[in-house]
């Protein structure tokens, strides 16, 4: 297996952690926006004391979405390719989460606008209490730029 | 017997479907979907290892294995996959000489059909406006599962004006798209060898199954 | 329906929405993405696109609603989904699903459900769902 991965990245930064952050405590009318936005209708993401819907995890994905390593200008005209979450306990008012990203994976495909670079993060997030709220893989598409024929 | 000749699975890294649910739903939904067998194409892989025979006896579908490999023409999916090939060729390497890819896997007792020939950028069709066409080409795939409006209807110029035998499969990356487009071959098709003959000898056309799944 | 009768194949009911660039604009405030693209037309041009979009993680939201909706009391274990394709606001969206798996569980069930967003005809975002709930419960529909 080669040491570089895509955009002449070292394999050793994988597992790496580029980001750890700490939120302020969530407002329950933060809940509440949040479902009023999707049109979410049930009852407990509404109310008074409002549990949030489980996709609200994606607000807390930290201050860096990338590691360092990767040259900022790669991620212009690039896209969210999509996430993987499994899910943990809920989120509820005053809950402060904590969330830690990690470098995951790295990897180059082909596709219909053309050869792109897929940058995975790992965000694992917890709350005060120490209780796994989401571990989300989150994948980005870079569109380098062409190798030189 | 007819073969969906495009599927991926878990392995596929933007695949979610699993074997278990392919063949689930295909026994489920066989009065729709009269499917025989499926044939995973990895991405820019071949699963040299797992054994699928024990799922094969138990839901009476069979389960053949190729790869899907990127070249500078497109995509490709290789039948036949064997050990001389992947010494030949690194399958994760996303710039292969189709043209290398298109000979050498039919010396070597394969056989590889461009797929999704009217998809841009990754399709045949594109690549021939620009570009020589490939020498030993027997088939295209015409009827994609994962192709957006228009894109299978480029095809069919193609295989007029090269003579091209003509393949259809899903592209499933989901276990509710399996079987939805697939290839019906005048045979049985005993394993992955005779597969690769079934697909020199022609006689086989793609089969279009998508209208016959509710919401789609 | 009760869940007991839930079984593969079963179709899960559609949500066809139009999202308009507010609500669009208020999800984006609300999950803290502060991409102009989401809210600017013409910065979105700028970028290549046709216009505002939404982000990726407001179809994800979406599809997740549709499960809400159809099983209120079940609890989303798992969510994975695929961006294929961009979503515009002030078009009509639609969010289908199929249940392809069904796990009994010491307290209860275990469903795994394809999802599917489309826009135009095309698929825009796929994905699957693991949602958990209790024997015997009800669906919408």
């Amino acid at each position: 297996m080669s040491d570089t991965l895509p955009l002449g990245l070292d394999r050793s930064l994988i597992g790496a952690e580029f980001d750890s952050s700490t939120s302020e405590p969530v407002a329950a009318e933060d809940i509440r926006a949040y479902a009023d936005a999707l049109g979410e209708a049930h009852p407990s993401y509404l109310g008074p004391d409002p549990i949030a819907p489980p996709t609200f995890c994606v607000k807390f994905r930290g201050t860096r979405f990338h590691h360092t390593a990767i040259p900022r200008e790669a991620f212009h005209g690039g896209f969210d390719a999509g996430k993987d979450i499994h899910f943990g306990v809920p989120i509820r008012p005053g809950d402060v989460i904590h969330t830690r990203n990690v470098l995951h994976d790295v990897y180059e495909k082909t596709g219909r606008s053309g050869s792109m670079v897929f940058v995975v993060a790992r965000q694992t997030m917890t709350n005060q209490r120490g209780e796994m709220i989401a571990v989300i893989d989150s994948r980005f598409m870079l569109r380098p730029k062409e190798r030189a024929e | 017997m007819i073969l969906d000749l495009h599927a991926h699975s878990k392995k596929s890294e933007d695949s979610r479907a699993t074997v278990v649910g392919y063949l689930q739903w295909l026994l489920k939904k066989k009065e729709v979907l009269p499917i025989d067998g499926l044939v995973l194409t990895e991405h820019r892989q071949f699963d040299g290892e797992t054994d699928y025979r024990r799922l094969e006896d138990e839901y009476g579908i069979r389960i053949f294995k190729g790869s899907e490999v990127e070249t500078d023409y497109g995509h490709v999916l290789v039948y036949g996959v064997n050990q001389a090939m992947l010494d030949r060729f690194d399958f994760t390497n996303v710039r292969l000489s189709a043209q290398e890819v298109i000979t050498d896997v039919e010396e070597l007792g394969g056989i590889a059909v461009p797929c999704h020939p009217g998809r841009p950028t990754v399709g045949l069709c594109e690549h021939y406006e620009v570009k020589p066409p490939l020498e030993g080409v027997r088939a295209v795939e015409l009827l994609n599962g994962g192709s957006r409006k228009g894109e299978n209807e480029r095809v069919e110029d193609l295989i007029r004006k090269h003579g091209y035998a003509a393949v259809g499969g899903s592209d499933s990356h989901l276990v509710s798209f399996i079987g939805i487009c697939a290839t019906r071959f005048p045979r049985e098709i005993s394993d992955e060898e005779d597969l690769v003959r079934a697909l020199r000898e022609g006689g086989y056309h793609p089969v279009d199954f998508r209208d016959r799944l509710a919401g789609r | 329906m009760s869940t007991d009768d839930v079984e593969i194949g079963h179709e899960i009911p559609r949500l066809e929405i139009v999202v308009t660039g507010d609500q669009v604009r208020r999800y984006a405030a609300a999950a803290h993405m502060p991409g102009q693209r989401f809210v600017s037309d013409e910065v979105a041009r700028k970028e290549g696109l046709p216009g505002r979009i939404l982000p990726g993680n407001m179809s994800m939201a979406l599809l997740s609603r549709m499960l809400h909706d159809w099983l209120p009391q079940a609890r989303i274990e798992r969510l994975g989904v695929t961006f294929r394709g961009i979503v515009q606001p002030d078009q009509k969206i639609r969010c289908s699903g199929f249940v392809t798996d069904r796990r009994e569980t010491d307290d209860g069930i275990e469903l795994e459900c394809d999802l599917i967003l489309e826009q135009g005809g095309e698929r825009r975002t796929t994905g699957l769902a693991v949602l958990r709930l209790g024997r015997g419960s009800s669906t919408r529909s």
